[in-house]
């Protein structure tokens, strides 16, 4: 596809005689460069984990934050520019927020999701919205929520679609690890198997050996209703399964 | 006026100041019944014909759903009252006391026109403090009359007459349907017709539709000539309170038995179910 | 605590325009000293009228067109009232206007007050509702279009809409409530509630009949079912209509139950 740059690859809202917004494609191109990222739903929940790519021994492993928490019922994991997801992560949580000031509810993980791409699609650069981005967000997430139709998956792109998932890989390795879960997904999985396989799907398409400090896991169940990112105990725990 | 004790005659002034100054800060004087109301008489040949609706209000609450707003005068003089109900109920009686004694000393029957006059003299005397709004009406030696009388004292005589809030909604229809020389019949059907109007179209007026005919023969005053307001809905079950349905509150057993009388010896403070006063 | 009613006073006292204040005609609108329904009377919530000039007044913006508001609940369902009459003075400009509006199928709303604002809020509701279809794919419950219609009303808090809601229905676990409102946005969960120029005369009986109020523990009867809860909110709108002015003509009564809403009209007098 860079095959065909052209003067219509500048401008953020211009359509290349071919249809297509090159920069949004270029988002979505960022992500692939992005850590790996999977998430599993099962009759029961949802688990999420990422990969971590600690570039230096230096690095402190638990200031990488890759799986955010939304709403108590609600959470999301990312790939691609991570700093872009805090600005989508901020939103979502002041929508959820004010869903519940108005309706004395919890917003439903789909509308949460519609509310992400709401933003995702706020770029421009005629400067007339002054809260526009001037170009689209690198990122991808996967968000996981339970609503009362119980457990929810969901995969959000720059480009503002999204799609319901039973499970899904994004990222670097997100080709490899789709087919994974492909084969390996059941609908009757119960959530330790799911743990099992979003962790076993993650250590085969890592670089580096999947330990207790290069992937991150959470879960949400339907009986608790809330999201939770494990502990390291907990993390380690799931690991031995392997 | 008559004089009663010591005191001059007339109404007393006595709270005057003290109620203009607690008026100035902020409690309100207390509200007066008043009658929200359709009256209305209408001349035909050979008498007159009063109406009336009979309801009594007081703010946006209905007070009494069935009173007598056509007052006896004398026997063959009638007066329909609107405005203040105390006002309306004592200028007529008192005009009607008065005009007894003047039919005794003058030893002749009362006239429709020496009624006006005590009535525009006394509520003038008044400057309008007075809230009676009149219909006067009746037959005497010099035939069928009408009037309406004002609050501060100014009158009229014509053949067909309405007051108070409901006046608009009848002359409506007395403009519409009046005729010279009508039957007592017409004169009837008119007088309810209107009457009826200012029921239905005035919130201040309301109930059932009095009237009273007036002729040299006699009188003869129909309450409830129409009765187009009765209840509509009653519920089925009714409403039963088993015995001892009410809780006592604790405490209050000292006050029973009315043969102690009552003695206060201490207040004892509700143990529960006391009515919540928090707010 | 107190919450904003037509009734309410300051301190306690029964609201008096000063003697001196000068009365007059506004813009547009004559200001009838006598008339109990003017806001700005003793019934006003807002204190004051103030005066602007000798002759002048400032512009008054609320009226209430009077009418009676009821929500009854039950185990399993809900019973929402209101009379169709609108008033104005003494005067009736309508016999006949709904202040009932079903939101879903689980939920009806009622309101007094000025009928235009309730007429603006009825039509705003219809958009929030069809707007949380679109956003959520579902259909409001009872509870969030408890909490909005609050937050609605609240966001006008310094100039609000004037109303006075009762909302009723059937919660997701199909449990009759209902919900009564001030004008901006103060709001309880009950059993049974009324509101507008009828309040004072139901309220107590509802309290009796519906809640049991002053009724000794062991001498309750059993909670009401439909019907009889039906024929008791008929019973105390014709007890209303004999007794307030503002209530009046004819009642509209909607059935709030699993099998959706029914409504059914009544008469009341008409004088």
């Amino acid at each position: 596809m860079f095959l065909t740059r052209s003067e219509y690859d500048r401008g953020v809202n211009t359509f290349s005689p071919e249809g297509r917004l090159f920069q949004v494609e270029y988002a979505i191109e960022a992500i692939k460069l992005g850590s790996t990222a999977v998430g599993i739903q099962t009759a029961d929940g949802v688990v999420i984990a990422v990969e971590k790519r600690l570039s230096s021994p230096l690095l402190v492993p638990t200031s990488v934050e890759k799986i955010m928490q939304i709403d108590s019922h609600i959470g999301c994991a990312m790939s691609g520019l991570t700093a872009d997801a805090r600005t989508l992560i901020d939103h979502a949580r002041v929508q959820t927020l004010h869903h519940r000031f108005v309706y004395d509810e919890p917003m439903t993980p789909r509308a949460c999701t519609q509310a992400l791409c709401d933003l995702a699609l706020r770029f421009g650069e005629d400067g007339k919205d002054e809260d526009a981005m001037s170009r689209p967000f690198g990122v991808a997430l996967l968000v996981a929520g339970v609503d009362h139709t119980g457990p929810n998956l969901y995969h959000t792109d720059p480009s503002g679609t999204y799609v319901k998932w039973k499970a899904k890989a994004i990222g670097a390795g997100s080709e490899g690890a789709q087919t994974a879960l492909q084969e390996s997904y059941s609908s009757n999985m119960s959530m330790q198997e799911a743990e099992t396989l979003a962790l076993r799907t993650l250590k085969q398409v890592m670089e580096e050996k999947l330990d207790g400090t290069n992937v991150e896991i959470a879960a949400i169940r339907k009986e608790k209703g809330e999201f939770r990112i494990y502990s390291q105990e907990e993390l380690k725990e799931c690991i031995t399964r392997l | 006026m008559t004089s009663s004790g010591n005191a001059p005659g007339g109404f007393s002034f006595d709270n005057v100041i003290r109620n203009s100054m607690l008026q100035q800060k902020g409690y309100a004087p207390p509200t007066a019944r008043k009658t929200g109301t359709t009256i209305a008489g209408v001349v035909f040949s050979g008498g007159v014909v009063l109406g009336a609706d009979t309801r009594a209000t007081s703010g946006p609450t209905v007070f009494e759903k069935n009173c007598q707003k056509i007052h006896y005068i004398a026997d063959s003089i009638m007066c329909c009252g609107a405005g203040t109900a105390a006002d309306t109920d004592a200028t007529t009686q008192l005009i009607s006391s008065q005009l007894a004694l003047h039919s005794l000393a003058t030893r002749r029957a009362p006239r429709v026109a020496t009624a006006l006059n005590m009535l525009k003299q006394m509520l003038f005397r008044y400057q309008g403090h007075i809230s009676a709004a009149l219909v006067l009406g009746g037959v005497d030696f010099h035939g069928p009359h009408l009037y309406t009388v004002y609050p501060h004292g100014s009158t009229d005589r014509l053949p067909y007459v309405t007051m108070g809030s409901g006046s608009l909604a009848a002359m409506a229809v007395f403009e519409s349907k009046y005729k010279e020389d009508m039957t007592a019949d017409e004169a009837k059907q008119l007088v309810y017709e209107g009457i009826s109007a200012g029921i239905f179209n005035d919130l201040g007026s309301g109930g059932n539709v009095d009237l009273c005919i007036i002729t040299k023969e006699g009188k003869e005053l129909i309450r409830g000539y129409a009765k187009e307001n009765e209840r509509k809905y009653r519920r089925p079950a009714g409403y039963i309170f088993p015995h001892g349905a009410t809780p006592v509150i604790a405490g209050s057993e000292q006050f029973k038995g009315p043969e102690k009388g009552f003695s206060v010896v201490a207040e004892v403070a509700p143990a529960q179910d006391t009515m919540d006063v928090s707010a | 605590m107190s919450v904003l009613r037509p009734n309410a006073s300051v301190m306690g006292l029964p609201y008096t325009a000063p003697g001196n204040a000068p009365r007059g005609f506004t813009l547009g609108e004559h200001v009838d000293p006598e008339d109990p329904l003017e806001v700005g009377n003793s019934s006003n919530p807002h204190g004051k009228p103030r005066a602007i000039g000798p002759m002048g007044r400032r512009f008054q913006p609320y009226k209430n067109n009077g009418g009676t508001v009821v929500a009854v609940s039950g185990k399993d369902y809900s019973v929402i009232a209101s009379d169709t009459r609108l008033g104005s003075g003494y005067s009736v400009p309508s016999r006949n206007v709904s202040r009932i509006i079903k939101l879903t199928d689980k939920c009806v709303l009622a309101s007094s007050g000025m009928q235009s604002d309730i007429a603006v809020l009825h039509k705003v509701l219809r958009i929030r509702l069809t707007q949380y279809q679109y956003a959520h794919h579902q259909e409001m419950s009872l509870t969030a279009i408890s909490q909005m219609l609050s937050t609605m009303l609240y966001y006008r808090r310094f100039q609000p809409y004037y109303t006075f809601n009762v909302l009723g229905g059937i919660d997701a676990e199909g449990h009759g409530w209902s919900y009564s409102y001030d004008a901006i946005g103060s709001h309880e969960k009950v059993r049974a509630v009324c509101s507008g120029t009828g309040q004072n005369l139901l309220q107590p009986i509802l309290d009796n009949q519906v809640e049991f109020r002053q009724t000794a523990p062991e001498k309750k009867p059993e909670e009401l079912s439909l019907e009889p809860c039906v024929e008791l909110v008929k019973d105390a709108f014709t007890s209303a209509g004999e007794r307030d002015i503002y209530t009046g003509d004819i009642v509209e009564l909607a059935k709030v139950t699993a099998k959706g809403v029914e409504i059914e009209k009544f008469e009341l007098r008409s004088d």
